[in-house]
């Protein structure tokens, strides 16, 4: 099972400066990388060379230097900060569907050479491989992170600054909201990457988040509400694309507006999706299950749906890591792969896969630069980047109205899907839609469905695409890494919605 | 491994003293040193070998009531002398807190040799003998035709050896492994799958259950769910397989932690000594079972560990505190401490007497939960709703299985409508409970 968590993300119909598609592809100098290595081109071949020692047809060495801050405000005080450094390094070798890995966060030559040789074993032939090639720099000379005032060069008192903004803003929203934590977190990841195809790359890659989450009260009941931002963004972010205020501001009154929301219904209804962060839906429900591995595997219900329609024709989906400063977006992939805009669904019919080099080997599918890792000592996999349903022809008012009495997601928490294409994901606002309009708001849900059946029942698609919060996370085989999601808004003909009235 | 662990001790108290050197007023520094061998194994061949060891620092300052925190991958003394210099600076900036502060010096002390948390046997496996397990799990499970595709076997391995140094004076340290097996599987044609898997996770080698034992579970409760129905949105009883209870106990973990309960995200906040569920629920935390995942002979404050009942006959008796959060709440650590946070030891659901097979005999209609997808679980609220696989139950037999229906309703309705606590609970994982039986909750599916 694939699991997306987002820290309760939302996503409101009527945002101003909602996360509209960025139109410009606009790139920028790339932050400064620094070696924090110490293994030479030279150093680095002699590695590649040993990992082939058993007869490997391909290895790989990864090294990851990361720093990362926290602050963490709440019962009124910037209560704890915390620094963290990690370094490391990880040496793979494929020996045709196989994969040998050994990491260290010993960088000292011994160590990676033993992790070489960990990885090595997996190909046991007597014969060695092929030489290591020269090494050759492709590192780029652009970036996709817009990154005006680095986070890693800020002041601490900055951070805490915006910290204490969106605290205050979030305190000060309503009478009713009883406790509020805020939660600023930035990181600076420096990777290299060199392999016995003769790559050797780097990436500086940078990433802020700012979250804040309001526990309302009234009548001794209590709810929460929870919103945040961020990206592969400078602290520029704050002022000119999201400020802490809004932050504060909105998860107060998500928190305020649950007190007065009912259960939700129970049963099949129409479901009409806000646009944003309901792209959940399409991360769950075609994303996980167009990743590579799974078709190689079989174990996905798409493996043998390439060219076929599981769709409605109005259903078009991408995935794309290049679009500037998302938090799903990179330069290279964690392969080296410079990644590019992949179609997976057009007009409902399936046309593509997201590749990882493993797997794109094993089934000589074209690379899509999709392989990712949550760290240095992980393996890479196939994952989603920024997964989004491309935008209809139908104006947003028209879908609502024309639904007579349905069910409306304003905000959603998360979801989870697994290969057979059963998926759900969790509502944490919506509505009950009565004759075309949004009445009483409505509490927790789950939805559920599957995924061929409810991608035929999507019948009508906005032209609003936007994008939901830059605060979500995706889980695979234990790894986590950062995505972002879109879609415009969307009517389901009908889904089993899990109230309780 | 072993004979490094002199000098994790004396990295970690040299530290502690370099800490009150820049001028903190106490200190806290743990370090942690793992071997991990991971091997999946699919169809017959091994997939992916992962073999590694590393190391962590983790440190707390605090100086003027003001904490602050640092870890590092990097064991460089250089890199970890400048990040307490750092965390005492950064530590400067905060606001101080009346409560922060280490733990005091505890002295009870727990015999780490006797919690049984190390099994030399795992560090003697050789890879062949290990992947060997993975590969004979795999094969014994795809022996049965019913089963059409694997994700494969795993067998993973752990050692640990961990180290605490504190300016109270506190240095503790002890060695940990784990072993664990299993496998995931799939039945039925491509458009008609069903999933499962099963696995078994021990700190001894010879607890383990065996390839054959894990195949079969693996296998049974996969075949279980061919050919299901999706049922009438309704209101039923609901049976929790041991699995299932697993998470509810999780849920409920989240909703008694001390940390939880001053930022009032629980809705058990305030409702300490009240009845909260009915005569059938007692819940325990106890660190000190032998052998036991959740056993440890202190927590990250320091503190030893206990056995603390946290519900005893439908009465809550105890949050789950480290010392912050016991301190603010005027309570007593539990010697819960995971981190910065709150984390369960053993955190379990105490068993009943009746069997599994008598609960569902005893059912006229309802749902047996095995599997469940999504999140979906609100503290603040105790709210639940979940997509949900299971097995429909009519006249006390098992009919059909269930699939894309979702269940919900609230853990506080849940603990009072407890009917029936069954007679077998295992420690699979550190939360964990029998087999339950939950008089009402509402299945939605047509």
């Amino acid at each position: 099972m694939h699991d997306k968590k987002l820290p309760r993300p939302t996503t409101k119909r009527d945002s101003p400066n909602g996360n509209a598609v960025p139109l410009g592809r606009s790139l920028n100098s790339p932050l400064p990388y620094v070696d924090h290595f110490g293994l030479s081109p030279a150093d680095l071949r002699g590695v590649l060379q040993l990992a082939l020692a058993s007869g490997g047809d391909f290895a790989e060495v990864f090294m990851e230097y990361r720093t990362y801050d926290f602050i963490n405000m709440e019962e009124d005080i910037i209560k704890e900060t915390a620094e963290a450094v990690s370094i490391g390094l990880g040496v793979r070798v494929i020996h045709g569907d196989r994969t040998g890995f050994g990491y260290t966060n010993d960088l000292s030559l011994d160590k990676v050479r033993k992790a070489a040789q960990t990885a090595a074993a997996i190909a046991r032939s007597k014969a060695a491989g092929a030489p290591a090639p020269v090494l050759r720099d492709r590192t780029r000379t652009s970036s996709r992170y817009i990154v005006r005032r680095p986070a890693h060069r800020a002041s601490l008192r900055a951070k805490m600054a915006l910290v204490r903004e969106a605290y205050a803003a979030a305190q000060g929203f309503d009478k009713r909201i009883a406790k509020v934590k805020a939660h600023y977190s930035d990181s600076l990841k420096h990777i290299c990457i060199a392999n016995s195809e003769g790559l050797l790359v780097r990436d500086t890659r940078p990433m802020v988040k700012l979250v804040c989450v309001a526990i309302s009260e009234k009548d001794g009941k209590r709810e929460s509400g929870y919103w945040g931002g961020g990206g592969r963004v400078g602290m520029e972010y704050f002022r000119d694309v999201l400020t802490p205020r809004r932050i504060g501001e909105e998860a107060a009154r998500e928190a305020v507006l649950l007190l007065g929301a009912a259960n939700a219904p129970a049963g099949e209804m129409p479901i009409v999706l806000a646009p944003g962060h309901s792209g959940v839906l399409i991360h769950e429900a075609v994303g996980h299950l167009l990743e590579a591995d799974f078709s190689r595997k079989k174990t996905s219900v798409f493996w043998n749906k390439m060219g076929k329609r599981v769709g409605s024709p109005l259903v078009t989906i991408y995935d794309d890591p290049t679009i500037p400063s998302f938090r799903g977006s990179y330069n290279i992939d964690d392969e080296g792969t410079t990644p590019r805009k992949t179609l997976l669904i057009e007009k409902g019919v399936v046309r593509g896969l997201l590749q990882d080099k493993l797997s794109s080997r094993l089934m000589r599918g074209r690379l899509t630069g999709h392989g990712r890792r949550q760290d240095y000592s992980c393996a890479p996999i196939p994952r989603m980047a920024n997964t989004y349903i491309a935008a209809g022809d139908d104006a947003p008012e028209d879908i609502l109205r024309s639904v007579k009495k349905g069910f409306y997601v304003a905000s959603l928490s998360g979801g989870q899907v697994e290969d057979s294409g059963k998926f759900t994901f969790s509502v944490s606002l919506g509505y009950l839609i009565e004759d075309g309009k949004l009445t009483a708001p409505v509490k927790q849900a789950t939805l559920i469905g599957t995924n061929i059946d409810i991608l035929n029942k999507i019948d009508r698609v906005g032209s609003d695409l936007e994008f939901g919060l830059q605060t979500g996370t995706c889980s695979k085989e234990g790894q986590d890494v950062p995505v972002t999601d879109g879609c415009p808004t969307l009517r389901i003909e009908k889904m089993t919605v899990g109230g309780t009235s | 491994m072993k004979k490094e662990a002199p000098a994790l001790r004396d990295l970690a108290e040299s530290l502690v003293v370099f800490a009150r050197k820049c001028g903190a007023d106490e200190a806290e520094v743990s370090v942690s040193d793992g071997y991990e061998f991971n091997v999946d194994v699919r169809k017959g061949r091994i997939e992916t070998l992962i073999e590694a060891g590393s190391r962590v620092c983790g440190l707390r300052v605090i100086k003027d009531k003001k904490t602050a925190f640092a870890s590092s991958s990097d064991l460089d003394m250089g890199t970890l002398k400048r990040l307490v210099r750092n965390a005492v600076r950064r530590a400067e900036l905060g606001n101080p807190d009346e409560f922060a502060g280490l733990a005091p010096l505890s002295k009870e002390r727990v015999d780490a040799a006797a919690l049984r948390l190390y099994d030399p046997a795992i560090i003697a496996l050789d890879s062949k003998t290990k992947i060997g397990l993975a590969l004979t799990t795999e094969r014994a499970a795809l022996c049965d035709k019913r089963i059409t595709n694997s994700y494969g076997a795993t067998f993973a391995s752990n050692e640990i050896r961990s180290v605490l140094a504190m300016t109270n004076g506190f240095v503790g340290e002890y060695a940990q492994t784990y072993c664990g097996l299993g496998v995931g599987l799939q039945a039925g044609d491509t458009d008609n799958r069903v999933e499962d898997s099963w696995s078994s996770s021990k700190r001894h080698f010879k607890d383990l259950e065996s390839p054959e034992a894990i195949a079969r579970k693996a296998v049974e409760r996969t075949v279980r769910q061919l050919k299901p129905r999706k049922v009438k949105t309704q209101n039923v009883p609901v049976i929790f397989e041991p699995t299932q209870t697993a998470w509810l106990m999780g849920f409920l973990f989240g909703c008694v932690t001390g940390t939880a309960v001053y930022q009032k995200a629980t809705f058990l906040e305030g409702k300490l000594g009240q009845r909260i569920g009915n005569r059938l629920v007692t819940v325990v935390d106890n660190g000190l079972i032998p052998g036991e995942l959740g056993s440890h002979p202190f927590d990250s404050d320091g503190l030893p560990s206990r056995r603390t009942v946290v519900v005893e006959r439908g009465v809550l008796k105890n949050y789950l505190c480290n010392h912050y959060a016991a301190r603010k709440l005027r309570l007593e650590s539990t010697g819960n401490a995971d981190g910065n946070g709150v984390g369960p030891n053993n955190f379990y659901l105490e068993p009943g007497t009746v069997t599994p097979k008598d609960i569902v005999a005893g059912t006229k209609k309802g749902l047996i939960l095995i599997r469940t997808l999504g999140h979906g679980l609100n503290s603040v609220t105790g709210d639940i709703s979940r997509g949900a696989f299971g097995l429909w139950v009519e006249d006390g037999e098992i009919a059909y299985p269930v699939s894309e229906v979702t269940i919900s309703g609230n853990l506080g309705k849940i603990l009072e409508g407890i009917e029936a606590v069954g007679n077998d609970l295992e420690f699979h994982s550190p939360v964990t409970g029998p087999t339950v039986k939950v008089a009402e909750m509402t299945v939605a599916g047509e």
